[in-house]
């Protein structure tokens, strides 16, 4: 199992370092400077800007410098947010954004596991019927248009919640509802095909036979093989939450890393943008490594197979 | 990195509880700003939405009463030696920053030295142009010390200009001019603008700012007057509908615009928040007049006779905003604007004469005419773009439109990479500051790169006048002159949509949008 | 095609969906000459008016015609489900087919490969993509195109490894066949059918994606649109003008649904055949959207 997990933190590691490579000469592609204002500068002027962010530097010194810099944790200064470092930026957005990803993370997993295994355990009938349609009603109903919606039934209307920004409790019931409800139907729709298919399992219909006790069976037998295949989708879930809490932090103006990105992506603020996905890129591959950790515990066939 | 996150998400869901809903703030006054700032160094500032703030923060030599007008700010009064170009400014008793220091003319001499300072690499340095030296300083040329500002005494700040400009009180009106607290730049260098370090002149101070959440000021102390609002939070909302649903959801006490289609529901539902004021500001289409086709002035002219701003004003957009008969809006003060005398002539005269202009510069329906025309606005100029290019669509020329996002539009037009384009300006009550964005010299943001000798030679012996009304008749025959070679179509001056609520008191409209909480209570 | 095969005789929900992307297919096809308004020409009787015998879905904020809109957005998000689909596809099943065939060590690495790029936030590249390079439809459609092609390469890999093992394969070996051509005359014609069923769960992450990029309003822009466009000038007027975001968000959500549903009956028909090794991760890639 050593083997295994150095063999996917090497892989990551290497992922990692090509995300920052691509996305670093990415950007310095672009049309139109950091430092474009509608009036053009004085030419000291612009060299003094140049240097301070350490462009007038040959593109692959600036890279080196980058790596170095990144090596002792520091994001380097924003080019738009004048007044603050990347890291400072980071720091006071990313509670923001785990704080919303995080509740998304565990609601979904919580609904849709609920749902899938109760309709899982009785396929084909009324209530798996029901429950599944109902989750499935979730594929038709994107974010995009759920949390605008929501912000005007609970906020401007009903005037039960707040329509946005940061601050209370309450501001932090409708983001991440919104943003886990895609989520809900597909691990509903995940587990509920996995317990299913692990119902016609040999040990399970044996125990059956033996008399077992329906619960027992369920937590014993079936739920611990039935939600694997919950547990490796949690990995690239992560990834995809994470595109849809961009929206959710537009929609509802939370302070995130998900709305610094989109507005330094359109503001040319390099540094903010490659921090941004420096911290998104480390925040997934740790949590694939986690969820590995857990799976090669968890699956019986790995840990034979090491 | 991990531990560190936990705890701020502890922080952030625990104790930092604020009271966000404004309903439930006693006394705090909670503001929608359209956008994050991106600096509060009022010398690196760029942008409206961070002039608002900083507006509350400082207090320049002179400044604005809630009507607009010009009154006296940090200094009490002000002269003008008889040649124009030495302005002397009195400042008041007992000046200081909001941590207890005396602010002296020493401070502003040394705040306008910064400004111009190569090293500050300020990107709206050229607001003080006028100060003599200004331009060399800021080239590097010569030392900040040869900049014309001198401090003859701890009350006294002079002024040197290079040539008369008597616009001087209102462009000092300008976080350009504003005094910033050597004594903490010289402790805490670029940090100064950290809230924990803060020191200000104006009516308030920062508290806090959170990246993306909002900007806290607290009242200054030692500011010379009491204000009735303890403490003002601006809200970066640069969403229209997010702003539009928020105010309406009770968490923002006013905001700076809202949906324009619902327009018509606010009147109708909730009349006493509405507030529309005009801003001194000209949206206008440019033409590059060194590309085909147009610099071909019988293109430039044709395309004009078919833009109708005010179906554009009221038709399309219903919004409130103004429809432009010439390049300096009607809302500067003691100018007379040229207006072209097509704008009296019915459409189909016009029509008919722009087909015949076309047929002449060689297009019709066996050649077309095809443009290209860029845009930047989603909002109403979107709206207005897609309804110009049906304009022009009458008279057989195909419009192509194409959106860049701000930064790209300006940095194209800048390079004079476009064929048509939208631009705006927000400018000051003073028609040299429209008219100088056409003088040949005027650098790139004549981003049509018009050039017209007699035009030049007019708006020059203009700007050596010192007497208004001598400026002003030369300007007239300058704008009159460029209008009829049709550089730009002056397209509309922007109303400015606020919702306040009818709480707060003392909120009064003016031409520059600007509304100062210390003039505000409940 | 399996597609048909299903409209024709799969059950009511199954043929009732083929039915709608069918007519969805046409609409992006024909619809916006129907209506008989240009998307793009404004009709200034019509201001954001309500639908009506001239206008069948309305008329957005400056007057042009919403059906002729969204029929145009339905081609606009059908062809990026298109165009990254077959991305997808050329560039999985060679990947896919490629690693199975080869096995060992290199099998493993490249699986491990796709095991991580899992891991990689995309939708941010793409966005990047967008920023820099402008906003060019076909580079988005490419780039959202190279997402999605690890679901495919995943399954083809798979049915790969069980092809391998088939007799014919052997007797093409023994007769001295070389590995390109046992790849393109026996792998590839043997995986399509299984890569064509799973790129149908493709398509609706694709609309999605696409969708939400350009609500964003990073990707698509006027006067061309796409649903994901139209949402989010509807979500600007929902209030004066209900039908600006219904329609819409009716086209979008349909048809998404209808992708999936139409997806999870072709797979389940696919593996009643095959008895399924893969159906884990096709139930991964219908949620990944």
């Amino acid at each position: 199992m050593t083997g295994y997990l150095l063999n996917r933190l090497l892989i990551s590691g290497a992922t990692f370092l090509v995300i920052i490579t691509a996305v670093f000469f990415m950007i310095r592609a672009a049309p139109g400077g950091p430092f474009d204002g509608d009036r053009r500068l004085p030419p000291e002027v612009e060299a003094n800007l140049l240097a301070a962010y350490d462009l007038d530097q040959p593109p692959g010194r600036q890279y080196l410098n980058y790596l170095g810099m990144l090596a002792r944790g520091d994001l380097g200064p924003s080019f738009k947010q004048k007044d603050f470092t990347v890291n400072e930026l980071i720091a006071s957005g990313l509670p923001v954004s785990l704080g919303v990803g995080l509740t998304a993370l565990l609601l979904a997993v919580l609904g849709g596991v609920g749902i899938g295994v109760q309709a899982g355990l009785s396929p084909g009938s009324f209530s798996d019927a029901a429950l599944m349609g109902a989750a499935n009603l979730g594929l038709a109903l994107p974010s995009i248009v759920l949390a605008p919606l929501a912000v005007l039934v609970f906020a401007v209307w009903l005037g039960w919640l707040p329509a946005g920004g940061v601050g209370s409790p309450a501001h932090f019931i409708l983001p991440p509802l919104a943003l886990a409800l895609p989520f809900v139907t597909a691990i509903a729709r995940l587990t509920r095909g996995s317990v299913a298919e692990t119902l016609l399992e040999p040990h399970v219909m044996t125990a059956h036979a033996k008399g077992l006790p329906h619960r027992r069976i369920v937590f014993r037998h079936i739920l611990p093989i039935a939600l694997l295949p919950v547990l490796s989708f949690l990995g690239p879930a992560a990834a995809a939450l994470l595109t849809g809490s961009v929206v959710i932090e537009q929609v509802f103006e939370l302070p995130g890393i998900g709305r610094y990105f989109v507005q330094a992506a359109l503001n040319r603020d390099y540094t903010l943008v490659m921090g941004v996905v420096v911290v998104y890129a480390a925040f997934i591959l740790m949590f694939n490594l986690l969820v590995d950790l857990c799976y090669a515990r968890l699956d019986p066939r790995i840990r034979v197979a090491d | 990195m991990k531990t560190f996150a936990l705890q701020h998400l502890l922080l952030l869901l625990l104790l930092n509880g604020l009271p966000a809903h404004a309903r439930e703030s006693d006394g705090d006054l909670i503001l929608g700003n359209p956008g994050e700032p991106q600096t509060l160094d009022p010398h690196r500032y760029n942008l409206r939405l961070e002039e608002t703030i900083l507006t509350d923060l400082f207090l320049g030599l002179t400044a604005m009463d809630p009507e607009g007008r010009i009154i006296p700010g940090a200094a009490e009064s002000w002269t003008v030696s008889e040649d124009g170009l030495t302005w002397t400014f009195r400042l008041r008793e007992n000046l200081k920053w909001s941590d207890g220091e005396p602010l002296t003319a020493e401070d502003f001499v040394f705040s306008f030295r910064r400004l111009l300072d190569p090293a500050t690499a300020a990107s709206l340095a050229y607001f003080m142009y006028p100060i003599a030296n200004a331009r060399a300083v800021n080239a590097g040329e010569l030392p900040p010390a040869a900049l014309g500002v001198s401090a003859p005494d701890p009350r006294t700040l002079a002024l040197e200009l290079a040539e008369p400009y008597p616009h001087l009180p209102e462009r000092l009106l300008y976080p350009t001019g504003f005094a910033v607290p050597g004594h903490v730049i010289d402790a805490h260098g670029d940090d100064w603008v950290k809230a924990e370090h803060w020191v200000s002149n104006g009516a308030y101070r920062l508290e806090a700012w959170r990246p993306q959440a909002y900007v806290a000021l607290e009242a200054n102390p030692h500011f010379h007057e009491p204000v009735a609002i303890p403490r003002v939070r601006y809200l970066p909302l640069a969403n229209e509908q997010n702003a539009y649903n928020r105010y309406r959801a009770g968490e923002v006490h006013a905001i700076g615009g809202f949906p324009s289609s619902e327009l018509d529901r606010v009147r109708r539902t909730m009349p006493e928040h509405l507030r529309i004021s005009p801003l001194l500001s000209m949206i206008y289409l440019v033409f590059n007049t060194t590309r085909a086709p147009f610099d071909d002035v019988r293109v430039r002219e044709a395309l004009t006779l078919m833009v109708q701003p005010d179906i554009l004003t009221e038709k399309i957009q219903r919004t409130g905003n103004y429809a432009a008969r010439s390049f300096v809006p009607f809302l500067v003060e003691g100018y007379d604007a040229p207006v072209p005398a097509f704008h009296d002539q019915p459409l189909p005269d016009r029509m008919s004469r722009a087909k015949a202009l076309l047929g002449e510069a060689g297009y019709g329906p066996d050649n077309p005419l095809e443009v290209t025309l860029r845009y930047f606005d989603e909002g109403d100029g979107k709206r207005s773009n897609l309804a110009i290019a049906s304009f022009w669509r009458q008279i057989g020329v195909t419009t192509r439109l194409h959106h860049t996002e701000l930064k790209v539009h300006f940095t194209d037009l800048r390079q004079g990479d476009f064929q048509v384009a939208q631009a705006g300006w927000i400018g000051e009550n003073n028609p040299g500051h429209y008219l100088e964005l056409l003088i040949s010299d005027a650098g790139n943001v004549n981003y049509g790169r018009y050039r017209n000798q007699a035009y030049d030679t007019l708006m020059q012996a203009a700007g050596k006048q010192k007497e208004l009304a001598e400026r002003y008749r030369l300007m007239r025959e300058a704008e009159a002159l460029a209008m009829g070679e049709y550089p730009v179509v002056p397209l509309w001056s922007v109303a400015v949509k606020r919702l306040v609520s009818p709480d707060l008191k003392g909120w009064h409209e003016n031409h520059r949008d600007v509304h100062a909480v210390r003039y505000l209570s409940w | 095609m399996p597609f048909f095969r299903t409209a024709l005789t799969g059950t009511l929900l199954a043929r009732l969906c083929s039915v709608w992307i069918l007519l969805t297919l046409v609409g992006a096809g024909f619809g916006a000459a129907w209506s008989g308004w240009d998307p793009e020409a404004i009709d200034w009787e019509a201001l954001e008016a309500a639908p009506d015998a001239a206008h069948w879905f309305g008329t957005d904020l400056i007057g042009r015609d919403l059906f002729a809109r969204v029929m145009l957005g339905a081609r606009v998000s059908l062809t990026a489900a298109l165009i990254a689909t077959t991305v997808s596809i050329l560039i999985g099943v060679p990947y896919g087919a490629f690693a199975g065939l080869r096995g060992g060590r290199t099998d493993q690495l490249m699986m491990r490969i796709v095991d991580v790029l899992y891991a990689v936030p995309f939708i941010l590249v793409v966005i990047l993509l967008m920023v820099v390079f402008g906003r060019e439809p076909l580079l988005f459609f490419l780039a959202l195109g190279a997402i999605y092609w690890l679901d495919i390469a995943r399954i083809v890999r798979g049915q790969t490894l069980v092809i391998r093992e088939q007799a014919y394969i052997e007797a093409a070996r023994t007769l001295g066949a070389g590995r390109l051509r046992i790849l393109l005359r026996h792998v590839v014609p043997n995986v399509a059918g299984p890569a064509l069923v799973y790129a149908t769960l493709t398509i609706p992450a694709v609309i999605l994606a696409e969708s939400f990029i350009s609500f964003l309003g990073l990707g698509i822009q006027e006067p061309d649109t796409s649903w994901g466009v139209l949402i989010a000038d509807g979500t600007r007027t929902m209030e004066s003008a209900p039908w600006t975001l219904f329609f819409p968000a009716l086209f979008l959500g349909l048809t998404v649904w209808c992708f999936n549903m139409l997806g999870d009956r072709l797979r389940d028909q696919y593996d009643r055949q095959t008895r399924g090794y893969t159906r884990n991760i096709a139930s991964e890639s219908a949620a990944r959207g």
